[in-house]
């Protein structure tokens, strides 16, 4: 005997189950989607100093500042199964110390509705572009490039790089001036 | 509590049957819309608004014991009289025991 509980039950059970199996064919439709896109990046200034570090000890360290250009269109990347993007400029190069070193030098959310034509102009880093030691001055390969995780509805968080990357080298000499 | 009680929400067997049947093609049908529409804008909160709609649509449908679902009651068998005396079939339970 079905009571009016038990209809309400199972109307409730149904239409969960419904949802998630449309959940399930949303994040299958935007599964083998190709999420790469061409970013150019251009560096304006670059200097570097030689200071102290003290959140990390009283040694000087190299500190790195540079200004970009940062010019993409991501507007195709939003489809039903992308909630926010998150972008992030990462800074890798070689030191005879390290043989691989990555800074996040900026980053930014672009939530789904949002611009996501991006077009900057000598923009500053948001973070402090450190290297553990000596290893930025006269560093001739610094290579910029674009990263994004694409937060979505349901489904996996994919990591993608952007194509398109650009390499500049640091002054030979340390910026003592203030700026 | 008497109140609730009160209030009738039988249905006949067939009623249920068709209260049932009824509600699954509801929901089957707002969601598959529901993922087509937010299939051709691309938003899949449309595809959730609409199931969830569905989901009311039924429940208001199927869920109370509306006229439609109690249109074939079962015909029972009229209740036996009770001819012997209560008292001495209480007593021969307790034996039995």
């Amino acid at each position: 005997m079905h009571s009016f509980l038990q209809r309400g039950n199972s109307i409730l059970a149904y239409a969960l189950s419904v949802l998630a199996c449309l959940t399930f064919i949303c994040f299958a439709s935007t599964l083998f989607l190709n999420y790469v896109t061409d970013a150019k990046m251009n560096t304006v200034k670059v200097v570097v100093k030689n200071v102290p570090d003290y959140s990390a000890s009283r040694e000087k360290n190299d500190l790195g500042f540079l200004t970009f250009d940062l010019q993409t269109n991501l507007t195709d990347l939003f489809n039903w199964n992308v909630k926010q993007l998150f972008l992030y400029l990462t800074a890798e190069y070689i030191t005879p110390s390290n043989e691989l070193n990555q800074v996040v030098l900026w980053d930014k959310i672009i939530l789904r509705g949002e611009n996501a034509v991006l077009d900057f102009k000598n923009m500053n880093t948001k973070y402090y572009f450190w290297d553990d030691g000596n290893g930025l001055k006269a560093n001739k390969n610094i290579t910029l490039t674009l990263s994004y995780n694409i937060i979505p509805n349901a489904g996996l968080l994919p990591n993608i790089f952007a194509s398109g990357s650009h390499s500049f080298k640091f002054p030979v000499e340390y910026t003592t001036t203030r700026m | 509590m008497d109140f609730f009680n009160s209030i009738p929400t039988h249905m006949d067997f067939e009623g249920q049957a068709r209260a049932e049947k009824l509600s699954r093609i509801i929901i089957t049908l707002f969601g598959a819309v529901g993922l087509i529409w937010g299939y051709i804008i691309q938003q899949f909160s449309q595809t959730v608004y609409i199931l969830g709609a569905g989901f009311v649509l039924a429940a208001l449908l199927t869920i109370p014991p509306w006229p439609l679902y109690r249109r074939k009651p079962l015909s029972w068998q009229p209740a036996p009289k009770v001819t012997e005396n209560p008292h001495k079939e209480t007593a021969k339970k307790g034996k039995k025991k």
